[in-house]
């Protein structure tokens, strides 16, 4: 009996190592490919399903897709190239280019993308410049975000306002917030008696974070200042459009009082009708289409000053450097795919890259793009700096966010504000 | 004649074998300690001397990150802030834990109850504890300011604000880590005779005095372990800061550790990062070998 019970034992022991190596014995291995990405949103569910749908068209390649927040997984993928495992395939945004090639570890792309039939003219200009950095190619471009504002339109109506006209222009725009804006009695900014302690409706929210930063170099790029010198070595703009655009944006908070003071959380405030507009970008889409019983509308980054321009950057495809010339080619075919399906990507909220895609019918059709599309064309992407994760990183001691938060949160003279953001982004451009 | 080993007489069950027999059984502890603690620590050192981001081979630069951070303002800020950190937390939570531990050791009605409750949070992870402290102390759906607008106050926007964003953390490490504290002075208590207080308060001693002549005294060697774990532990506060703020408004909640994963992992500057870590090390050593001058593990007379 007992020997009985051991061989019964050691036939279980035996199929469970057998089983797992038998069906790859029929057919050949299918090659596994890693692609990382930061989207951990609603737009990560969309790329599962594209990778899904590519796996399933493509039997020779199984792609598994990792989602991580950006910040962790920079850490890993140069923690992955220094082990020699990186990613087959990686998404980034174009501010990170700069850096990453010049840590040597991005595959130059170039006759890749040609050789993948892609040209400059498939794509929206700025797009496929942002996957430029010195002349060199790095990647394919898969789409791009910028600021554009959501507009709660039962609220807009029921503050006596015209659907039909949402703002355009800084003034406009003031003026809905002031509107939009409502004290416990009842009273708007402008009225006698308002009393900004007890304001339980905001006009706007919107971020006070590097996003504060983003606005301002929008609201500088309106007139007409660079940011940063062409050489990369210093910053370039005036004093008085820097304090201008400090200024209007200080004013939303502190004296107009349209924005509450120390917002945590806009993208919450907009769900929960804390506040009726909200400045953002196209990444909120699939989770504003979720909530029940909101409806909203949105319309282009406030033309302040005299040119139009909206801080926006782009998800891009590239591919790390790896000696594997079969994997490599396997990873182009990958991202191939899926910008050649950048209307699918279109879910997502982010704004297709390939022009094809961005006037498709299908892409067309999908609700709430409007601001964002008719702003795509004056979106200015961050210069492009080696040193841009030390300058453009979105944690706390970065000179951006600090400036940002100086102005929006701590109602710093923008004088001031404008002194420290140049004193410090010049020192990291003048380190080494 | 021979003499027979021990072992023959059935005292020593194991024993008499090689010297480095009980060395055999510390070695599991030693290859993960070595491995996973000390070799990082050497490593972290010899790193600090180093210009790094994690790929490439480093190289090597003598003692410049150390002379750069003495002219890093934001350096000092984080140096700043962390001994605001300490002192907003540190007495509160050993004095705190000390009031708890002598209150839950009292036979009072529901007293396993209230103990499980003052530790229950530090069973929390950080990340969780964080999340959950963001969302109580939301400027506009949070708990807290639910409760001070009832009593006309607020809304304070806790975290976003320059003033209020570092006390706001360190109500939160408080709630989260004062069970801790309150558990190892209630051990501390328990082994003290409770004979002593006894024959005290016999001999006329009220209960100030008996705290004070007795108690306090006898609980020495705890309140020494207690002091410098919560000095350890608040000095290296990084996770509630990371999850809470990320550090700011500004810098105004940038600790040690906060500025030196911001250096090490989001800019890869790995040897600036370092050396920033190394400097920590040197703090918290100056501050254990001044807590050892002043305030003695020993119980003297």
């Amino acid at each position: 009996m007992r020997r009985l019970w051991s061989l019964a034992l050691c036939l279980v022991l035996v199929s469970f190592v057998v089983a797992p190596s038998l069906p790859p014995a029929r057919a050949a291995a299918p090659m596994d490919l890693a692609f990382w990405g930061g989207w951990t949103g609603p737009d990560g569910d969309v790329m599962h399903q594209m990778v899904d749908q590519f796996n399933k068209e493509h039997p020779d390649i199984r792609v598994t897709l990792t989602t991580l927040q950006w910040t962790p997984l920079f850490d890993k993928l140069l923690t992955s190239v220094r082990a020699g495992q990186p990613p087959d395939l990686m998404g980034m945004h174009s501010q990170d280019i700069s850096q990453f090639s010049t840590l040597g570890i991005l595959e130059p792309m170039g006759s890749m993308v040609t050789g993948a039939g892609f040209k400059a003219s498939d794509f929206m200009d700025v797009a496929w410049k942002g996957t430029f950095y010195k002349g060199t190619q790095y990647a394919i471009p898969l789409d791009m975000h910028m600021h554009a504002v959501y507009v709660n339109t039962d609220m807009w109506k029921q503050a006596g306002l015209n659907p039909a006209k949402l703002p355009t222009t800084g003034d406009d725009f003031v003026a809905a917030a002031k509107k939009l804006t409502v004290d416990a009695a009842g009273r708007h900014p402008d009225d006698p008696g308002f009393d900004p302690k007890t304001i339980t409706q905001y006009g706007v929210g919107m971020m006070n974070n590097h996003h504060g930063f983003y606005m301002w170099y929008a609201l500088l790029a309106q007139q007409g200042d660079p940011f940063i010198a062409p050489d990369f070595t210093r910053t370039a703009f005036s004093d008085a459009k820097s304090n201008a655009a400090w200024q209007w944006l200080q004013d939303l908070v502190f004296k107009y009082h349209v924005v509450p003071v120390g917002e945590t959380n806009p993208y919450q405030d907009f769900v929960t009708k804390h506040v009726a507009m909200l400045i953002d970008g196209p990444w909120e889409i699939p989770g504003l289409n979720t909530v029940k019983g909101l409806h909203w509308d949105t319309t282009t980054f406030p033309r302040v000053f005299a040119a139009p321009a909206a801080w926006g950057s782009g998800h891009l495809l590239t591919i790390p450097k790896q000696n594997d010339k079969a994997r490599e080619q396997a990873a182009l075919t990958l991202a191939t795919w899926i910008v050649q399906h950048d209307q699918e990507w279109g879910n997502s909220g982010n704004l297709p890259a390939l022009l094809s895609a961005r006037t498709s019918a299908a892409f067309r059709a999908l609700p709430g793009r409007r601001g964002f599309l008719e702003e795509q064309a004056y979106e200015i992407m961050l210069p492009d700096v080696t040193q841009s994760a030390q300058l453009y990183s979105s944690a706390a001691p970065s000179p951006i966010v600090v400036a940002a938060q100086a102005a929006l949160v701590r109602d710093v003279p923008v004088a001031q504000v404008t002194q420290e953001l140049r004193n410090r982004v010049n020192a990291i451009l003048a380190a080494p | 004649m021979k003499v027979l080993p021990q072992r023959a007489h059935g005292h020593r069950l194991v024993g008499g074998g090689s010297p480095f027999t009980p060395y055999l059984f510390l070695l599991p502890y030693l290859v993960v300690f070595v491995l996973f603690r000390f070799g990082p620590v050497v490593g972290g050192f010899l790193t600090s001397f180093t210009s790094w981001s994690i790929v490439g081979s480093p190289k090597f630069v003598g003692l410049a990150n150390y002379r750069a951070l003495v002219h890093d303002p934001l350096f000092f800020t984080s140096v700043a802030n962390t001994f605001y950190f300490l002192f907003l937390t540190a007495p509160t939570l050993i004095v705190l834990g000390l009031a708890f531990a002598l209150l839950l050791n009292r036979p009072i009605a529901g007293r396993g109850a209230a103990r499980v409750l003052i530790f229950a949070p530090y069973a929390m992870m950080s990340a969780v504890v964080g999340i959950l402290w963001t969302w109580i102390l939301d400027s506009n759906f949070g708990l807290l300011n639910y409760y001070l607008a009832k009593v006309h106050l607020g809304p304070i926007p806790w975290l976003s604000s320059q003033i209020a964003a570092m006390p706001a953390i360190a109500l939160t490490t408080v709630w989260w880590t004062i069970g801790y504290n309150m558990v190892i002075f209630l051990a501390g208590l328990q082994d003290i005779p409770p004979q002593l207080e006894e024959s005290a308060r016999i001999d006329g001693a009220g209960a100030w005095q008996v705290l004070r002549h007795i108690t306090i005294p006898l609980l020495r060697p705890t309140t020494f372990v207690v002091v410098m774990l919560t000095i350890i532990n608040t000095f290296q506060v990084f996770d509630q800061v990371y999850v809470m703020t990320g550090g700011g408004p500004g810098t105004a909640t940038l600790t040690l550790v906060q500025y030196l994963f911001f250096q090490a992992f989001q800019t890869f500057k790995l040897g600036y990062g370092s050396a920033i870590a190394y400097v920590t090390f040197a703090l918290l050593l100056l501050m254990a070998w001044l807590q050892q001058r002043l305030l003695p593990s020993e119980v003297s007379a």
